[in-house]
C-alpha cells in the first residue's frame, strides 16, 4: 500500500472535488422553480388591518330562509371563518353546517370571474359590465313593448332590499306581479295554504318551542332544514333539559330522519299515512272521554269526529291504534305542544289536507299563539306554488317568454326532471342567470352576470318581525362580479320609464330601506331615534336590528271551513307502477340537493355515514327480498324515471318504503305531481319499483359496523337508572400527570346533540382540515377530527335503537397514543392537552393503532386546496403535510390567543372566555368547554352531572371529555 | 457420508460451488433482481407521492408492510439459533448448515429493517428515530417499543454480522490460499490474517464460544422486543402477555423453515449433499417439530382464553373475528400450515422426503406470514368502537413491496453463495478429523484451516 501523501487526491484537488460536491448539493436541494414570484408587502398598511390580528364583520346567512346572523373573521382582508352573531335572536351565536360552509362557495374555484355573453350557439365570451347591462335593457325594452308577460322573473326568495328591486325592475319593464316567480323547493306551502283556508291567514306560522311540553313532527325535519332550524334545535335543546319535565319529541313518518333520531318515539306511519295520524290525534284530543274541559273548536268538531272508525284510521295510516290514541293523549295532557307538518317527507298530493288537520289539531289543543305564532311573519317573499313555476316553465316553452331573469336558483338542475326545465328554458330568447358559478341553467344563459357572494354584498333579511338582520361585504370581491340588486337597479334606470329606485349602489338601497324601517324596530314607547345614522351604523356593528316581536295573535279557526278536511283519505289505491312508497327527503348536509361544497359532499351523512354520493335506502327486509346489499347499485324505476343508486340498508325505514336524498337522482325520479290546493310539489305519495342493477357501487361509506355488540359504548339514562355504569379506577399503578395551572377539558351532553354535523363542518373550517375527495372516502380516509359515531342499534337483526357519540380526540390524562410515539411528536401539555406536533412526526402511525378512540387521522397525501379556497386557510393553523397525523386540538390556538390576551391585560383566562369551533357552532349548545381544574366552571359542573360518562372508561386512559348520557323515557303505562 | 469427506474433498466441493455459474445462477439472479427492481419502483410511488398508495385507512395504520418486518425478523433467527445456541449445546448436526443459517440470518435482518423505514409516512426522516445529540436538544422517546425495535434490529444486524464474519475468516483463508485475481483479494480482507497458528486456534476458539454465548440471549431478546411492538399496546388481539415466548417460537418455527427451503435446492444446486447429509435435514425437521408444537400451544392458549371473556369483550370478539370474518381464509390458512405441517413430519417417511419435507416447509413459510398478517391486521380491524371497524385489503404496491423484498433478500444470498463458502469448511474438517476415518491429506495443501 502507497504513502497516502502519494495518493493522487492532493489538497488542492480535495478541496475542489469537495467544492464541487458540495456545490452540487446545494443546487440539487434547492427549489427548481426560479424564485421569481414578486411579492409585495404593505407599502402603506391600512389602518384596520394588522397583520397576525383577525378582524370580525358581523353579516347575516342566506344559505336558507331563517336568515341567522354572523360573524365573519378576517384575516389580513380575506374571510377565513363564519361564526354565529350571539347577538342575533335567531341562532344566538350558532350556524349550521349549510352556514359554515357558505365561504367555500365564496372561494370557489369554478366562481365565474366576470359576465360573459353568449352570441347564438357559440361558447360564453367574456363581456364588460356596461355592454352586458345595456344588453339586458335592450331586450328588456323590446320584450316589454310586445306587451305584458314578456319579461318574468325566477328568483330564490329575497325578503329585503333584494326582493324589492326585483319588483321595482320588474314593474319599470311593465310586468306583472305574477311574472315574478320565486322558487323555493323546501317551503312548507301547503301550511301557507291551509292558514288561508282555516284561518284566513297565509302565512307560515313561527313556530316556537321553548315552552312545548310535547312536540309532534310529521316530516317536518326542523332539526335539519325544515323552518328555522339552529333556533327550534336550540329550543328543543332547552326544552329538553329544563327541570322538572322534559319536551317530548315525537316523529312520525315511514322513515326515521335525524329529526327522528332525536325523538323519543317514532309512529312508523305508511307514507301518506301521516294525515291520518293527525286526524285520530285530533279524534282522541276532541274526544269527550279523554278531556272533559274541551275547547268550543273540539266541541264543534266532535260529532264529525267521532264518526271515523279508529281501526280504518289506524290501518289508512300503518299504525296501531293504540300508538296514536297514547300521543294524543300525551298531547292533551302536555300543554302547549307543537305539531309541524308538511315536511318534504310528508308532502305529498294532500299536503294542504295534512296542512290543514295539523292547523286544526294545534287549535284544538290551543298551540295557535304560543307555540305557532302569527302575526309575527317578517318581510315573507312568499315564494310561488310548484304550480306557478310550471306555468312559467310552459310559457317559456310557447315561446311566450323574451327575457328571464334567474337569480339565486338553479330550475333546471334542481327541479324536478320531469317539469321539462331545461327544454322550456331553451327557448327563452334572453335567458340571464345571476349564478355565481356554472350550474346546470347557466349554459342555456344568453347572458351570465355573477352575483357578489353575500359575503361581498349588503344586504337585509327580516326572518321575522323584530328581527332585521344585516348584511355588509366582509371582503372586496374577489373577480369582476357585480352585485344582482346593483345590475337590476342599473339596467332598470336604462329603462324608458326607469325604475323606482332612490340609487343603483347597493349600500344605498339598502341602507335606505333599513333607515325606514328602524323606527319599527325600537322597543315600543321609544319613539323615533335621535340620530338614525348612528343607530343604522351600531346596527351594521352589531349585524342587526333586533326589537322585541310585536305580541302574536291567536287566530280564530274556521270550524266550517276545517270540516271539509276531516273526511278520512281516501282508501289506498291499488297496486299501480310500483311496490314501494318512494321517500325523497332534504337533509342537513345536503340541503334542498345541491349540496356542490366540498365539506358538505366531505362529512358523512349522520345516519347513513354515506359522503358524495346519493344513496338508496331500504330495510332490512326489502333488501333481503330484493337480493341486494350496501354498496350495491339498484335501479329505482318512478312513473317519472329511473336511476341507478347505490343501496344503504337501513333498519330506519318502513319495509314497504324506499328513500333517497333530494339531489339529481330524486329529481330524476320525481313526478310533477301537485297538491291541488297549495300547488306544491307532490314529494311523498310516488311508488317505485327497485331493482338489483347487478353492478357494486365503492360506496364511500364511513361506518364500520352499526352495531354495538353488547359493548354499551354509548349508554342512555332511564328514570330507573338515571347513571351510566361507570368503572371502578380506583387502583392506580403510576402517578397521573400533573395540570398545575389549566385542565382543559370538555362535555358534551348528548342529550341535546342532534347529529347536525354544524360542529364537524366548523371544525373542517377552522382547523384547515383537508378534502380528500370521493376516492379517498371510498377507502374510508377521511380527514374529520370530529365524526359522529352513529349505533344503530346492539346487535344485527335486534331493536332499532339509534344512539350518537360525536367522537374526537379525547386528551385524556393517560394517552395511550403518547408512550409509542418514538419521537415524541405526540406529549401531554402541563393544560392537559394531547399535542401533535406536526414538524417532528415522521408517521410511524403507531400513535393511531394504539388509540382506542381511533380520531388520530393520517395525511396520506398531500393535501390540495385549490386556488382560491386556500384563502379560507386559517392563518392560525398549520396546513400538514403528507405522511404526518393530525387530530383535534381542543383548537389550541384559541386557547392560546385567549390566555395572551388575558395576560396582556393581567388578568386569569375567564371561564367560557375559550370556544373551540365545535362548541361554538352547536345550534343545541351541548359542547361546553373549559377548565376542568376550576371546579367551578362550567365545564366541571357538567361533568359532575349524574348523566356523566367516559367513552372506554374502563380503559382507565382518564379523558378530558366527559359525554352525558341521552335520557331515554319509558314510555307512558 | 460426511465419514467419507476427506479434508480435500470439503475444500474442492465447496471451491466449485464458487465456479463460474451456469445459466440458472444467473436466471436466479435475473428473477430475484427483477422482483427487487419492481418492488423498488412500486416503493418509489409511495415516496413521490404518498402512502396512498397502500390499502391502509383508519383503523388499520399498518398492514403488509408490518407483516413482512416481523415476518423477516422472525427469518433471522434461525440462523443464530443454529450457529449459536446449537454451538453451545454441542449439537453436532448443525455443522453443515450453520453457514447457510448465518447467511439467511444477516441478510434477512437486511431486508427485515427495510419496512420500518419503507412504512414511514415521512422515510426521509428515519434518522430521526436514532438518539444522536442535536442542536435542537430533540430526543427519542425510550418508552416507545418502536424505539426498543431500532436498538433490538440495529444490535442484531450487528451481531450476527459479526459472528458470520468471524465464522468465516479460517475459511477465507483455506480459500485465499488457493484463490486468484479479485477473489484472493476478498478473501485475504475476510480472513482478517488468518494462518492457522496454534495461537489464532485458540483465541479463535474461545472469541466464537464467546460470540455465541453473547448471541444467544439475542435469539430470545430480539423477537420478544418485536412483540412488544403488539403487546405493550391496548389494541385488543395485541395486548397479550403470551405475546414474547409467543413470537420467539413462530420466529425459530419460520426460520428453520426458511432454512430447510433454501438448503434442499441448494444442496442440489451445488451439490453439497456429501456435507449437507439426510441426517441434517432430518435433525432441522426435528426442530421445526418442536417449535411447531410450541406455536400450536400458542395458538390455543390465545383462543381458550379469549373465549372465557364475557360476549360483548372485545378480546373474545376479536378472536371470533379472526376465525369468522372476511379474514377467517388467512386464520384458517395459518392453522393448517403452521400446526397442521410441524405434526406431519412427525411420521418419519414425511420427513426423509426430500419433497415432502420442501412442501411442508414452504407451507410452514406461507402460514407464518399469514400468522403475522393475521396479528397485524386483524386486530386492527376490529378494534373498540366498531363503528370504525374497517376490513383491510392490501394494494398492488404493497404486494410489490412484498415480494420486492424477497428479490432482494434472494438476490442478497445469491451473490453471497458465491463469495462466502456455504458451508463451514474448518468444521467439517474438524468434524472428519474428528471421526478419525482420514487425516489430513499431507502438507502439499499446505492449507491446515
Amino acid at each position: 500500500m502507497r504513502d497516502p501523501s502519494e495518493w493522487p487526491l492532493g489538497r488542492r484537488s480535495f478541496f475542489r472535488i469537495v467544492g464541487g460536491a458540495g456545490a452540487a448539493g446545494v443546487a440539487a436541494g434547492c427549489s427548481p422553480k426560479p424564485a421569481i414570484q414578486r411579492i409585495v408587502p404593505y407599502l402603506v398598511p391600512p389602518d384596520d388591518v394588522v397583520p397576525g390580528k383577525p378582524t370580525f364583520y358581523r353579516t347575516a346567512c342566506r344559505e336558507c330562509g331563517a336568515g341567522c346572523g354572523v360573524t365573519a373573521r378576517t384575516r389580513e382582508g380575506r374571510a377565513v371563518k363564519l361564526e354565529g352573531n350571539p347577538e342575533d335572536p335567531v341562532g344566538r351565536g350558532a350556524l349550521c353546517a349549510r352556514g359554515q360552509a357558505a365561504i367555500q362557495a365564496l372561494y370557489h374555484p369554478e366562481r365565474f370571474k366576470g359576465p360573459l355573453r353568449r352570441a347564438g350557439g357559440g361558447p360564453a365570451a367574456p363581456v364588460s359590465w356596461e355592454e352586458a347591462e345595456a344588453d339586458l335593457a335592450k331586450a328588456i325594452v323590446a320584450a316589454a313593448a310586445k306587451g305584458p308577460g314578456r319579461v318574468r322573473m325566477l328568483t330564490a326568495p329575497e325578503p329585503g332590499t333584494a326582493g324589492a328591486v326585483q319588483r321595482a325592475l320588474l314593474a319599470a319593464a311593465g310586468a306583472r306581479p305574477q311574472d315574478r316567480v320565486v322558487l323555493d323547493l323546501l317551503d312548507p306551502g301547503p301550511l301557507r295554504a291551509a292558514g288561508a283556508a282555516l284561518l284566513g291567514r297565509a302565512e307560515l306560522p313561527i313556530v316556537d318551542l321553548t315552552e312545548a311540553r310535547s312536540v309532534v313532527a310529521l316530516g317536518a325535519d326542523f332539526l335539519e332544514t325544515w323552518g328555522s332550524p339552529v333556533e327550534l334545535a336550540r329550543q328543543l335543546a332547552d326544552g329538553r333539559t329544563r327541570a322538572g319535565e322534559r319536551t317530548r319529541l315525537t316523529w312520525v313518518g315511514p322513515r326515521l330522519s335525524l329529526t327522528g333520531v332525536s325523538a323519543d318515539r317514532w309512529l312508523r306511519a305508511r307514507s301518506g299515512g301521516e294525515a291520518d295520524v293527525v286526524l285520530g290525534l285530533l279524534r282522541v284530543a276532541a274526544d269527550p272521554a279523554v278531556e272533559t274541559g274541551r275547547s268550543k273548536e273540539a266541541r264543534a268538531l266532535w260529532p264529525r269526529l267521532s264518526a271515523i272508525s279508529t281501526a280504518d284510521l289506524a290501518s289508512r295510516a300503518g299504525v296501531p291504534w293504540g300508538e296514536v290514541e297514547r300521543l294524543g293523549r300525551e298531547l292533551v295532557l302536555r300543554r302547549p305542544s307543537a305539531v309541524l307538518a308538511p315536511g318534504p317527507q310528508s308532502q305529498g298530493a294532500d299536503a294542504t289536507r295534512l296542512a290543514a288537520l295539523a292547523l286544526v289539531l294545534n287549535s284544538v289543543l290551543g298551540n295557535l299563539g304560543r307555540t305557532l305564532r302569527y302575526g309575527q311573519g317578517g318581510d315573507e317573499d312568499a315564494p310561488s306554488s310548484m304550480a306557478e313555476v310550471r306555468a312559467l316553465l310552459d310559457d317559456c316553452a310557447r315561446g311566450e317568454v323574451d327575457v328571464l331573469l334567474v337569480h339565486g336558483v338553479d330550475p333546471a338542475g334542481l327541479l324536478p326532471v320531469a317539469l321539462g326545465a331545461p327544454a322550456a328554458l331553451a327557448k327563452v330568447p334572453l335567458l340571464a342567470s345571476f349564478a355565481r358559478r356554472p350550474d346546470a341553467t347557466t349554459p342555456l344563459a344568453r347572458l351570465v352576470l355573477p352575483d357578489h357572494h353575500p359575503l361581498e354584498s349588503f344586504g337585509d333579511v327580516a326572518p321575522r318581525a323584530g328581527v332585521l338582520n344585516l348584511l355588509q361585504p366582509v371582503m372586496t370581491p374577489l373577480a369582476d362580479t357585480r352585485q344582482a340588486i346593483q345590475v337590476l337597479a342599473e339596467v332598470g334606470a336604462q329603462l324608458p320609464t326607469p325604475a323606482k329606485l332612490a340609487s343603483t349602489d347597493p349600500y344605498d338601497l339598502v341602507m335606505t330601506r333599513a333607515g325606514e324601517r328602524v323606527a319599527s324596530l325600537r322597543a315600543p314607547g321609544a319613539g323615533l331615534p335621535a340620530d338614525p345614522a348612528a343607530e343604522l351604523r351600531a346596527a351594521r356593528e352589531h349585524g342587526g336590528l333586533w326589537a322585541p316581536p310585536p305580541a302574536a295573535v291567536a287566530p280564530a279557526l274556521r270550524i266550517e271551513a276545517a270540516g271539509r278536511f276531516l273526511a278520512p283519505g281516501a282508501p289506498r289505491a291499488a297496486e299501480g307502477g310500483g311496490a314501494l312508497d318512494l321517500v325523497a327527503f332534504p337533509t342537513a348536509l345536503r340541503g334542498d340537493g345541491r349540496a356542490d361544497l366540498p365539506w358538505l359532499r366531505e362529512v358523512p351523512d349522520t345516519l347513513s355515514s354515506v359522503s358524495w354520493t346519493a344513496w338508496l335506502e331500504l330495510s332490512p327486509a326489502t333488501a333481503q327480498r330484493l337480493g341486494v346489499a350496501t354498496g350495491e347499485l339498484a335501479t329505482v324505476t318512478t312513473a317519472a324515471g329511473h336511476a341507478d343508486v347505490p343501496v344503504y340498508v337501513f333498519p330506519g325505514i318502513r319495509d314497504d318504503a324506499v328513500a333517497l336524498p333530494l339531489g339529481a337522482e330524486a329529481a330524476a325520479l320525481l313526478p310533477a305531481t301537485l297538491d291541488p290546493v297549495s300547488g306544491a310539489l307532490a314529494f311523498a305519495g310516488v311508488r317505485a319499483t327497485v331493482a338489483r342493477a347487478g353492478k357494486r357501487a365503492r360506496l364511500p361509506l364511513l361506518e364500520g359496523s352499526p352495531y354495538q355488540h353488547g359493548r354499551n359504548v354509548v349508554p342512555v339514562v332511564t328514570r330507573a337508572e338515571p347513571s351510566p355504569p361507570r368503572p371502578d379506577l380506583s387502583a392506580r399503578m403510576y402517578p397521573e400527570p400533573a395540570h398545575p395551572e389549566h385542565r382543559w377539558a370538555m362535555a358534551i351532553d348528548l342529550d341535546r346533540c342532534t347529529g347536525c354535523e354544524a360542529c364537524v363542518v366548523a371544525c373542517f373550517a377552522e382547523n384547515n382540515v383537508p378534502v380528500m375527495g370521493p376516492e379517498a372516502a371510498e377507502q374510508g380516509r377521511y380527514m374529520g377530527w370530529i365524526r359522529m359515531e352513529r349505533y344503530l342499534g346492539d346487535e344485527p337483526g335486534g331493536a332499532l335503537d339509534v344512539r350518537l357519540l360525536p367522537m374526537l380526540c379525547q386528551h385524556c390524562t393517560n394517552a395511550p397514543c403518547e408512550p409509542v410515539c418514538p419521537v415524541y411528536a405526540t406529549y401531554h401539555t402541563p393544560e392537559g392537552l394531547n399535542a401533535q406536533i406536526y414538524n417532528r412526526c415522521v408517521g410511524t402511525r403507531y400513535c393511531s393503532n394504539n388509540c382506542p378512540y381511533k380520531v388520530r387521522t393520517f395525511n396520506w397525501r398531500d393535501a390540495q386546496f385549490e386556488r382560491p379556497l386556500d384563502m379560507q386557510l386559517n392563518p392560525d393553523v398549520t396546513v400538514r403535510s403528507r405522511g404526518v397525523m393530525e387530530k383535534c386540538t381542543f383548537c389550541v390556538q384559541r386557547i392560546r390567543f385567549a390566555e395572551g390576551r388575558a395576560r396582556d391585560e393581567q388578568r386569569p383566562v375567564r371561564d367560557g372566555e375559550i370556544v373551540p369551533a365545535c362548541a361554538q357552532s352547536c345550534p343545541a349548545q351541548a359542547i361546553t368547554f373549559g377548565d376542568a381544574n376550576d371546579p367551578a366552571s362550567r365545564v366541571s359542573q357538567v361533568a359532575r352531572d349524574r348523566r356523566a360518562f367516559r367513552a372506554l372508561e374502563d380503559l382507565g386512559t382518564l379523558p378530558a371529555i366527559t359525554y352525558l348520557a341521552r335520557v331515554r323515557e319509558e314510555e307512558p303505562s | 457420508m460426511s465419514n467419507a469427506a476427506t479434508f480435500r474433498s470439503i475444500e474442492d466441493t465447496v471451491r466449485a460451488a464458487h465456479g463460474p455459474p451456469g445459466p440458472l445462477y444467473w436466471l436466479a439472479l435475473a428473477v430475484s433482481g427483477g422482483v427487487f427492481a419492481f418492488g423498488a419502483w412500486a416503493y418509489s410511488l409511495v415516496v413521490r407521492t404518498g402512502l396512498h398508495w397502500t390499502g391502509l385507512e383508519r383503523p388499520g395504520m399498518w398492514g403488509n408492510l408490518i407483516t413482512d418486518f416481523v415476518f423477516w425478523v422472525g427469518i433471522a433467527h434461525s440462523g443464530t439459533l443454529i450457529s449459536a445456541i446449537l454451538f453451545l449445546f454441542r449439537a453436532r448436526f448443525r455443522t453443515a448448515v450453520y453457514r447457510v443459517a448465518e447467511m439467511m440470518t444477516v441478510f434477512a435482518v437486511m431486508t427485515a429493517g427495510l419496512y420500518p423505514i419503507l412504512h414511514l409516512g415521512r422515510p426521509w426522516l428515519a434518522h430521526w428515530l436514532l438518539p444522536y445529540p442535536n442542536q435542537r436538544e430533540l430526543w427519542i422517546n425510550f418508552r416507545s417499543p418502536l424505539i426498543w425495535d431500532v436498538f433490538a434490529i440495529s444490535t442484531y444486524l450487528i451481531v450476527s454480522t459479526v459472528f458470520l464474519l468471524v465464522g468465516v475468516a479460517p475459511d477465507a483463508a483455506a480459500l485465499r490460499d488457493r484463490a486468484t485475481g479479485w477473489r484472493r483479494g476478498l478473501y485475504r480482507l475476510l480472513a482478517f490474517g488468518w494462518r492457522g497458528t496454534d495461537e489464532q486456534w485458540r483465541h479463535y476458539t474461545r472469541a466464537y464460544l464467546f460470540f455465541a454465548a453473547f448471541a444467544t440471549p439475542l435469539v430470545v431478546s430480539v423477537h420478544s422486543v418485536v412483540s412488544w411492538d403488539f403487546a405493550v399496546s391496548v389494541t385488543p388481539g395485541w395486548h397479550s402477555t403470551l405475546f414474547p415466548p409467543y413470537f420467539v417460537a413462530g420466529a425459530i418455527l419460520s426460520g428453520v423453515a426458511m432454512v430447510i427451503t433454501i438448503l434442499v435446492p441448494l444442496r442440489r444446486a451445488f451439490r453439497l449433499e456429501d456435507l449437507i447429509t439426510a441426517r441434517h435435514l432430518d435433525m432441522l425437521a426435528r426442530l421445526v417439530i418442536f417449535t411447531g408444537l410450541i406455536v400450536t400451544y400458542s395458538y390455543a392458549t390465545e383462543l381458550v382464553l379469549a373465549a372465557g371473556e364475557p360476549a360483548s369483550d372485545p378480546e373474545r370478539s376479536t378472536f371470533l373475528y379472526r376465525m369468522t370474518g372476511p379474514y377467517a381464509p388467512v386464520f384458517w390458512t395459518m392453522v393448517t400450515f403452521n400446526c397442521g405441517g410441524p405434526l406431519l413430519l412427525l411420521v418419519r417417511k414425511v420427513r426423509t422426503t426430500t419433497w415432502s419435507l420442501l412442501l411442508i416447509c414452504l407451507a410452514i413459510n406461507v402460514g407464518m406470514w399469514l400468522e403475522r398478517f393475521n396479528i397485524v391486521v386483524t386486530s386492527l380491524a376490529h378494534d373498540r368502537l366498531p363503528f370504525d371497524w374497517r376490513v383491510y385489503v392490501p394494494t398492488w404496491v404493497e404486494w410489490a413491496m412484498t415480494f420486492g423484498a424477497f428479490g432482494w433478500f434472494f438476490f442478497l444470498f445469491l451473490v453471497g453463495l458465491k463469495l462466502l463458502p456455504p458451508v463451514s469448511i474448518a468444521e467439517l474438517k474438524e468434524d472428519a478429523a474428528g471421526h478419525g476415518a482420514h487425516g489430513p491429506d499431507g502438507p502439499a495443501e499446505g492449507s491446515h484451516a
